[in-house]
C-alpha cells in the first residue's frame, strides 16, 4: 500500500502489459495468465521475473508438471531479458510436481509458502496450475487451495502469478472467481497469417484497456502492442485547424490553385495510381516545409528512403537531405511485410510526438492494411490516426493508391480517414490526343476556395511543373480525353 | 568376494528427471535412492550408507549448496563424493569448491557415467 492506501502496483517489465493493467500487478494480488501452449505464457512469466529482479527483487519459479528447467533456460537465453546470472540468486527455480504427486495440494501449499518466506519473494510464478486443478478432490478443494495462496500473497506481500493452460472441457474456470485477475494470451492463425493476442478477461480494482491486443515475441522478449485506438493523447478532441499561415508545396502553379496552400493542421489526400507522382509530390511538400525552417517527418512503407532522396535529387527537389543531416527531417520507414499495425501505428506516434513536426508525410496508407491483424479494424485505426494528427495540429499529406491507372469510377480505398480528410488531390494518368500524360486535379479543399481545373504534370529537372495544357480536353478522368468542346458519350466510344 | 554396487542419493527436484536418472543407472548395476530437497537428502544419509550423492542446484526447501556446505560440515558425510547438476553454465566454475564435479544440463548418459564410474565407489 502506499501512504494513501492505494495498493501499489508491480512493473511486469513486458512492454505495453503495464499500459493495458492500468499501471502494472497489484502487489499481493494473485492473477492467472491462461493460454494454449506456444502463446507466450512462459516467456511473459520468465520476463516478468528478471524485471523484478532487475530492479531488486526476489522472484520465484515453481514448475509442476511443465518443460524441464534445463529445457526452459535453452529455449530462454536467446532472450534480452534472461541473464543468467541472476540465478540463483535473484531468480529461483524450483520443481514442485514430486511434492504435488506425494504430498497433493496441502503438501504443494507448505512448499510454496516455504519458499516464498525463505527467500523473502515479491513475484513468485507457478507454472502448471492445472496439474494442481487435476489433484484437487473437489472444486472446493481447489478453491480452497487458491484461497491459501492468495492469504500468502497477503501476508507476504509477494504477487502471485499462477500459468495454466486455457483448454477446459467443462468451460467453467472456478479459479477465476478467487483471483484478482485473468489474462488470455491466444495464438491463432488468420488464413496464413499467425497472430497472438492478449485479453484482460478480469481485473479486480483496476480499469484495463479492454479487448484484443497484440502481442509479438521475438529475441527481445515478449511485447504488448495496445491497441492504437487506445494510445491517443490525453485531453478532449475538439477538431479545429491551426492558425497561421497556409502550407504551401513550393510548386507555383499548384500553391496558386490552392489560394497559397492546404490549411495549417490539415489532413490531404493525394490520390493516384501507380507511378502518377504521388511520392515526388509529397517529398516536394516536405521539402517546402523544410525550405521554411519546419520540421518535416516522411513516414514510409513501400519505396526505399535512400532511392527517394536520389529521386528527389534528380529532379530538382532540394534540402531533404540536409534536412536529415541537420535534424529538421525525420525518415520512419517500415518494410511493406506483416507487422503489427498497432506496432507501425505507435511509431508514427512516437516519432510525431519526438519531432513535434509541422508536417508530415505518410507514403503508401496501404502500409497500415497490410499489417493489419484483423480488417475490421482499419477503419477504427485510421479515425485514431488522423484523430491523433489533428489532436497534435500537424499539417499531414497522406498518399494512397488507385487501383487501376484507368478507369472511369474512383474509389477511395480508406476507410476512417476520408471522414477526417479535408483536402483530396488527385493525381493520375490520362490519355490526351494519344498521348498518356500525368494531370493534377483538386476534388476538394473543406472551407476553402481552389482552382478546380485539371493541370498537366511535368517533372523536370528543375522540379515539378504543372502546366495549364488540357484547358480544351474533355472526359479525361474517364481515362481518355478528347480536345475541344465536343461531347462524346462513353457508351458511343 | 565381490563388492556391493555403489549406493547413489539423487537429490532432484524436476519429476521426470529424477526417475530417468534412476532407471537409467539401476540397468547400471547402480543403488538409487530418490530425495526432493536437501533436507530429505540429508534424513537419507542417516539412514543409509552412500557412497555418491548426486544434487540439483535450486530446490524448494534446501538447495543443493546448502546440502553440500551441510555435508562438509559433518564429520560423517564429509568424505562422499558430491556431483553438482546444474542448468547454469556460469555456475560451474564458482561453485567447484564444494563438488567433486559438475555437469551441466542437459547432459549425455555417457558423461555422467563417466563420472560416477570415476567417483562412486565403497569407502574404504
Amino acid at each position: 500500500m502506499n501512504s494513501h492506501g492505494v495498493p501499489s502496483r508491480r512493473s511486469t517489465g513486458v512492454p505495453g502489459l503495464d499500459l493495458i493493467l492500468d499501471g502494472g500487478l497489484l502487489e499481493a494480488g494473485v492473477y492467472i495468465v491462461q493460454g494454449p501452449p506456444g502463446a507466450g505464457k512462459t516467456v511473459l512469466a520468465n520476463q516478468a521475473c528478471f524485471h523484478h529482479a532487475a530492479e531488486g527483487g526476489q522472484a520465484v519459479y515453481i514448475t509442476l508438471l511443465a518443460e524441464s528447467h534445463s529445457r526452459m533456460f535453452g529455449h530462454l537465453r536467446r532472450m534480452a531479458f534472461f541473464d543468467e546470472s541472476m540465478i540463483p540468486a535473484s531468480v529461483y527455480y524450483v520443481g514442485a510436481f514430486s511434492t504435488l504427486e506425494s504430498d497433493g495440494l496441502p503438501g504443494l501449499l507448505t512448499l510454496v509458502r516455504g519458499i516464498v518466506t525463505k527467500r523473502s519473494a515479491g513475484l513468485t510464478i507457478i507454472d502448471g496450475l492445472v496439474s494442481a486443478q487435476e489433484t484437487a478432490a473437489s472444486d472446493r478443494d481447489y478453491k480452497k487451495f487458491l484461497h491459501e495462496l492468495q492469504i500468502l500473497a497477503d501476508l507476504t506481500r509477494c504477487t502471485i502469478i499462477l500459468l495454466t493452460n486455457a483448454e477446459r472441457q467443462s468451460g467453467f474456470f472456478p479459479e477465476h472467481t478467487m483471483v484478482d485477475g485473468v489474462l488470455h494470451l491466444t495464438d491463432e492463425l488468420s488464413e496464413l497469417r499467425p497472430l497472438r493476442h492478449i485479453r484482460v478477461l478480469k481485473l479486480r480494482g483496476s480499469a484495463p484497456v479492454r479487448g484484443l491486443h497484440s502481442v509479438r515475441i521475438s529475441d527481445r522478449g515478449i511485447e504488448v502492442r495496445p491497441r492504437l485506438e487506445t494510445r491517443l493523447s490525453p485531453g478532449p478532441f475538439e477538431h479545429q485547424l491551426a492558425s497561421g499561415p497556409k502550407m504551401g508545396f513550393g510548386i507555383p502553379e499548384l500553391d496558386v490553385m490552392l489560394r497559397g496552400g492546404v490549411r495549417n493542421g490539415s489532413i490531404t489526400m493525394l490520390l493516384g495510381s501507380s507511378g502518377s507522382g504521388k511520392t515526388l509530390f509529397s517529398m516536394q511538400f516536405l521539402a517546402e516545409g523544410l525550405k521554411r525552417g519546419e520540421r518535416g517527418l516522411f513516414f514510409g512503407f513501400f519505396e526505399h528512403p535512400d532511392a527517394i532522396v536520389a529521386k528527389c535529387r534528380r529532379v530538382g527537389i532540394n534540402g531533404i537531405a540536409e534536412g536529415i543531416e541537420n535534424g529538421l527531417a525525420r525518415v520512419v520507414w517500415h518494410r511493406p511485410v506483416e507487422g503489427v499495425i498497432d506496432e507501425i501505428g505507435e511509431s508514427l506516434f512516437d516519432a510525431v510526438r519526438e519531432m513535434n513536426p509541422a508536417r508530415v508525410v505518410i507514403d503508401g496508407m496501404q502500409g497500415f492494411e497490410r499489417a493489419a491483424d484483423l480488417p475490421e479494424r482499419l477503419s477504427d485505426v485510421y479515425s485514431a490516426v488522423a484523430q491523433e494528427l489533428e489532436r497534435r495540429q500537424v499539417t499531414t499529406l497522406y498518399t494512397t493508391e488507385t487501383r487501376a491507372l484507368f478507369e472511369r469510377d474512383i474509389h477511395v480505398p480508406i476507410n476512417g480517414l476520408s471522414a477526417a480528410t479535408q483536402n483530396i488531390i488527385l493525381l493520375r494518368h490520362v490519355e490526351h490526343k494519344a498521348a498518356i500524360l500525368r494531370a493534377l486535379a483538386i476534388l476538394k479543399v473543406r472551407d476553402d476556395d481552389y482552382d478546380p481545373r485539371m493541370r498537366e504534370i511535368r517533372v523536370t529537372d528543375d522540379g515539378i511543373r504543372l502546366l495549364d495544357t488540357l484547358a480544351d480536353a474533355s472526359h479525361l478522368m474517364a481515362g481518355g480525353g478528347v480536345a475541344g468542346a465536343e461531347q462524346v458519350p462513353r457508351q458511343e466510344r | 568376494m565381490m563388492s556391493p554396487a555403489p549406493s547413489i542419493l539423487i537429490v532432484e527436484d524436476e519429476y521426470g528427471l529424477a526417475e530417468l536418472l534412476r532407471d537409467m543407472l539401476t540397468e547400471r548395476g547402480y543403488q538409487i535412492t530418490l530425495a526432493i530437497n536437501g533436507r530429505l537428502a540429508l534424513d537419507v544419509l542417516r539412514e543409509r550408507e552412500i557412497h555418491l550423492v548426486l544434487t540439483d542446484t535450486m530446490m524448494p526447501v534446501m538447495d543443493g549448496s546448502e546440502l553440500a556446505r551441510t555435508m562438509r560440515s559433518d564429520d560423517r558425510h564429509r568424505r562422499i563424493p558430491i556431483v553438482m547438476m546444474t542448468s547454469l553454465a556460469a555456475a560451474v566454475p564458482s561453485t567447484t569448491g564444494l563438488y567433486d564435479a559438475v555437469l551441466a544440463k542437459p547432459f549425455t548418459p555417457d558423461a555422467l557415467l563417466k563420472v560416477l564410474e570415476a567417483l562412486a565407489r565403497p569407502l574404504e
